[in-house]
């Protein structure tokens, strides 16, 4: 919080290389910049490139797959393309696209100027981005991780994977996940601290809870993660024999840290699209959301039920059946919440008035895929059937209408809804609704015959099949389904370049254009720099909407006042804002060489370990403010107000 | 099997032709896992198919739900009423929460109760000639997992005494084999599975779901076939380089052709006759001793290898497939594949990836063309041809 707090009194000395940043423009604005926005932006940019990265895996994994026998790839580069297809998704593309959405809406929808630690946040946001960096460059450093994103030891000892994949494996990701940690902690002090006056928490946006309890369930969740990589780059790096049976490791040691933070995973991943969701749906059908209590409650449920159920993945790793018959009763009833969150969601939709505009249909994609996905999930929660089905294409099946059907779907649903408040422009309707639904068939050519294949006895991870059992169609099918995906992806890809440029030259869209509920819409679009120009006072949930509208004499809703006169012009000038360091991405940049280093030679860890020395000093030394910063002239803002801001939104519950 | 099938499910039956097409009811889909041959797999299929016909309706009740609330409640921009607010209904809450507990009860209590017979035994002891005398064998088989084969090992006197935890040096046994385990058909078999390096994972669809092979653990199973076949598998847990290449099948054998080849494989190797398969056991001898045995031949105490074992070749030929089940030993008419065995022996990892270098997997041996025709006349001689049945059956195109 220092760097809200006045600096009017405070004699700012040039330190020489830490004088702080001014705000700039251009590249320098981006490197430098602490604005919860910009970084959201810089996050959903790198996420989606990540994305298209981790699809162009995924399309060679179908390419090899398509024919029996297929040559395209080879086993060992196939190891490695499929291993860093689940990488990329999960950890560089889905995580860092919720991380998007939460950086900027989080603030946006509580009422706050910032998250609670700016600077933290950029060093997230390119600590993440170096993280990304070390895993790819591993393509071209002696080949990419090859023991699969599960990564079960022993195979990714160093006898069986010999190659430095995996040690790019354990040291990116142990990278990414310090990104996701520190955010994580940044967001949920932000959550708890920051709303705005009468933001109570049972006021807050359904978007917000879910990011709430998505953070907390990171909070939790990473370090086990973290203890697991550096297991495994201690085995690797330095000859340690945790997983080694032969001198008393276990080997089950990795799948039991792996799953503890991976079971939650899915749900870190999966309830920012909830959240997405169920700000859309209620937009969309002009009803508040059904049930906010029980949604609310259904996320917490999930997030502790979450914690419970991690063995499932383990049904048949020898566990024994005591541990299977719990955990595999603890998977049936996290389906309980999930089914709540289903109906509430077709309930909010049953009596309005929907709008199908494409995030609309994103969003009852969600409801209907994930369906899916959830029912063929309890078809696996019953254990016995489980042994049948594990490790075939049914799961691969599975969790794609989870992960893409559920979460790819609700982002696609987010980016859409929110573009407008981001970028101050729609992106074309028309062209969404094609995004859709080529996406859709896309997707369910390429995951719905995949089922079948699973039910045949089709296993995973395996780079080719003979012929002769049966698989020959529905891989065709499905390779033919994964290439609608990318056109899919190509045409939003179009929609975002044509939109931009039609947008060019003219008037941001007008404030409110899907006639919105909750108060990140209370601001002009694009989002002025500054937020709201008046701290708002919050008093109901769906403040924005109840500003709007209100009730005749006869009970009937009328609309109240117009969305120009109750959203804010953004005309506040002379707001005190965090001011721009140069010294996270210092930081985040000596990491790549303390990982390479310690891949290939350790002096390498000499230059990487001084850049994050002195960006921590330098983070210490720099001037708390940017001394040409405007600040305190603005009635509302600055000076005292900034501080008092600080004690007024203290959790109100 | 279509009609079989339509008999069982009977009133599901459009769901169950969908299914039975969707899965390519044919006689080619040789892992199919709706299709049990044994009780355990039958068990896991009876829990299932209710089950999936529960989601399906779950399934078709949230799609026409989803389409007829579209449909209806559609912004046809002729009414410009405002909907009604409605924020919630606890009533309705309380309902589809219990509603989907007491579903889920239910279907726990048939999981649980299958789960407690698919981990029960009930094996009876099986009588076997041995050595002229009369072994009641407790019908009990190691599964080894390496990379990329399985071994199946049998200890006729049944395994209590016999320490399996390190699994890179078990105790000797009496029979030992690869590729292809052998077992009596309508006999409950117990398995101990295990694992010589990385974790891998042994399945048969139709006849019991998977078990992980894990180094340093034994793990138990069982498996039972119905009728004489051979059952096909795959092992399912990612093991490094040629995972999709380490398949296995179940020979099952009637009870009487089941202890004729115990019989079989209990002798030792005959001594060659022929000059050039005496050629090819000194090629054997200099080349191939280092990792393979042949029982009454050679003990090399443990291959030269990561996971210290190599397949026992004592009756190669009574094996339909070798190389981790990849290749068949023998044409559909029962003639031997000549052509792929020579291509192996001339260079195995061309034929099937593995890291040779790394000592994973068998190395190219640098044999020129007549002393690889020896090595495959040695081969030959090397156990009995199977019945033109399993031979037959072992055909997959």
């Amino acid at each position: 919080m220092t760097e809200t707090t006045t600096v009017d009194d405070v004699v700012t000395q040039p330190l020489g290389v830490y004088t702080r940043p001014r705000g700039g423009t251009g590249w320098r604005d981006w490197i430098t910049t602490v604005d919860h926005k910009k970084i959201g932006i810089l996050y959903g940019v790198a996420a989606l490139f990540f994305f298209v990265v981790g699809g162009i895996e995924a399309l060679l994994i179908r390419l090899q797959l398509a024919t029996p026998n297929g040559t395209v790839l080879g086993a060992d580069m196939y190891n490695q393309v499929f291993t860093m297809h689940g990488v990329t998704m999960i950890f560089l593309a889905a995580m860092p696209l919720s991380a998007a959405f939460a950086n900027y809406l989080i603030p946006l929808q509580i009422g706050a100027r910032d998250v609670a630690f700016p600077r933290l946040n950029a060093l997230s946001f390119w600590i993440f981005l170096a993280g990304g960096i070390v895993l790819n460059l591993s393509w071209v450093l002696g080949g990419a991780p090859d023991g699969g994103w599960f990564g079960y030891a022993p195979n990714t000892g160093i006898v069986f994977s010999p190659s430095a994949g995996m040690d790019f494996y354990a040291l990116g990701l142990q990278i990414t996940g310090v990104a996701s940690l520190m955010s994580s902690i940044n967001l949920t002090v932000t959550i708890l601290n920051m709303r705005a006056p009468g933001m109570t928490l049972f006021r807050m946006p359904v978007f917000t809870w879910m990011m709430l309890v998505t953070q907390l369930l990171l909070v939790f969740a990473m370090p086990v993660i973290a203890v697991a990589l550096f297991l495994l780059a201690f085995s690797r790096l330095f000859g340690a024999k945790f997983f080694d049976p032969a001198v008393g490791g276990d080997a089950l040691l990795w799948q039991h840290l792996f799953w503890i933070f991976g079971h939650p995973e899915v749900y870190i991943l999966i309830l920012p699209s909830f959240g997405i969701i169920s700000e859309v749906i209620p937009t969309f059908s002009r009803k508040p959301i059904f049930g906010y209590s029980f949604m609310v409650f259904s996320g917490i449920a999930i997030g502790f039920m979450g914690w419970g159920v991690w063995a499932h993945h383990m049904f048949v790793s020898g566990i024994g059946p005591i541990s299977v018959a719990a955990f595999s009763l603890s998977t049936m009833f996290i389906a309980v919440p999930t089914g709540v969150k289903i109906l509430n969601w077709m309930a909010t939709m049953w009596g309005g008035r929907i709008k199908f505009s494409a995030p609309m249909l994103f969003a009852v994609g969600v409801v209907s895929m994930f369906t899916i996905g959830g029912l063929s999930g309890v078809t696996h929660a019953i254990s016995p059937a489980d042994t049948q089905q594990t490790d075939t294409y049914y799961i691969v099946a599975h969790f794609h209408y989870v992960i893409f059907g559920g979460i790819i779907f609700g982002l696609f649903a987010g980016l859409y809804f929110w573009w407008p408040k981001v970028f101050g422009h729609m992106l074309s309707d028309l062209v969404g609704k094609w995004n859709f639904w080529v996406m859709l068939v896309g997707f369910n050519l390429t995951f719905g015959p995949m089922h079948v294949l699973g039910l045949q006895g089709m296993s995973r991870r395996i780079d080719s099949y003979s012929p002769g059992f049966g698989f020959e169609l529905w891989n065709m099918v499905s390779t033919v389904g994964s290439f609608l995906i990318a056109l899919s992806v190509a045409i939003f890809v179009i929609n975002v370049i044509v939109s931009a440029m039609k947008a060019r030259g003219q008037a941001p869209c007008g404030p409110d254009p899907w006639d919105a509920r909750s108060l990140e819409w209370l601001t002009p679009n694009p989002t002025p720099v500054h937020n709201f120009d008046e701290i708002p006072v919050v008093e109901s949930l769906d403040e924005f909407w109840h500003r709007k509208y209100g009730t005749d004499e006869d009970g009937r809703i009328v609309r109240v006042a117009s969305a120009e006169e109750v959203c804010e012009d953004g005309s506040a000038v002379g707001v005190h804002l965090p001011s721009p360091s140069f010294w996270p991405i210092v930081f985040a940049s000596g990491l790549p060489f303390i990982a390479l280093g310690l891949i290939f030679n350790l002096w390498l860890t000499v230059p990487g370990g001084l850049l994050v020395v002195m960006a921590i000093y330098a983070w210490i030394f720099e001037p708390v403010d940017d001394p040409d910063a405007a600040h305190g002239d603005h009635d509302d803002h600055g000076g005292d107000e900034a501080a008092a801001d600080t004690t007024e939104e203290a959790p109100v519950v | 099997m279509i009609s079989e099938r339509l008999r069982r499910r009977g009133p599901l039956a459009l769901v169950a032709v969908l299914l039975a097409f969707l899965t390519g009811c044919a006689s080619d889909a040789e892992l199919d896992t709706l299709n049990p041959q044994g009780p355990s797999a039958r068990q896991i299929d009876a829990l299932f198919d209710p089950v999936f016909y529960v989601a399906i309706v779950v399934f078709i009740f949230v799609f026409a739900g989803t389409f007829i609330i579209w449909w209806r409640f559609r912004d046809n921009h002729d009414d410009e009423t405002f909907p009604n607010q409605i924020h919630g209904d606890t009533r309705l809450e309380l309902l589809w929460t219990i509603v989907p507990t007491l579903i889920l009860v239910v279907i726990s209590v048939f999981t649980l109760t299958t789960l407690r017979s698919l981990n029960s035994t009930e094996a009876n002891a099986f009588a076997l000639e041995v050595d002229g005398g009369v072994t009641q064998w407790e019908p009990e088989v190691v599964v080894v997992g390496q990379q990329w084969w399985w071994e199946f090992r049998y200890y006729l006197n049944g395994l209590d005494g016999v320490d399996l935890t390190d699994a890179r040096h078990l105790p000797p046994a009496d029979i030992v084999t690869a590729g292809q385990m052998v077992i009596p058909a309508g006999e409950e078999i117990e398995l101990a599975v295990t694992s010589r390096d990385v974790i891998h994972s042994f399945w048969i669809p139709a006849l019991n779901g998977k078990k992980d092979a894990a180094p340093g653990r034994v793990h138990p199973w069982k498996l039972e076939a119905d009728e004489p076949g051979v059952y096909f598998g795959q092992c399912t847990e990612f093991c490094g380089l040629s995972h999709s290449r380490m398949r296995m099948q179940v020979v099952a054998m009637t009870p009487d052709d089941f202890r004729a080849w115990i019989e079989e494989q209990l002798q030792p190797a005959a001594e060659p006759v022929e000059a050039a398969a005496q050629r090819g056991q000194e090629i054997y001898e200099t080349q191939c001793a280092r990792c393979h045995v042949i029982d009454g031949f050679n003990d090399n105490g443990g291959a030269d290898l990561v996971s210290n074992a190599a397949p026992n070749l004592t009756h190669l030929m009574s094996r339909t497939t070798y190389a981790g089940g990849i290749f068949n030993m023998y044409e559909p008419n029962g003639s031997l594949d000549r052509t792929q065995l020579e291509a192996w022996l001339r260079n195995s990892p061309a034929e099937k990836p593995a890291y040779a270098e790394g000592r994973r997997g068998m190395p190219a041996m640098g044999l020129d063309e007549g002393q690889i025709d020896d090595v495959v006349a040695y081969l030959v001689t090397l156990g009995q041809k199977p019945s033109l049945d399993i031979i037959a059956a072992t055909e997959v195109e």
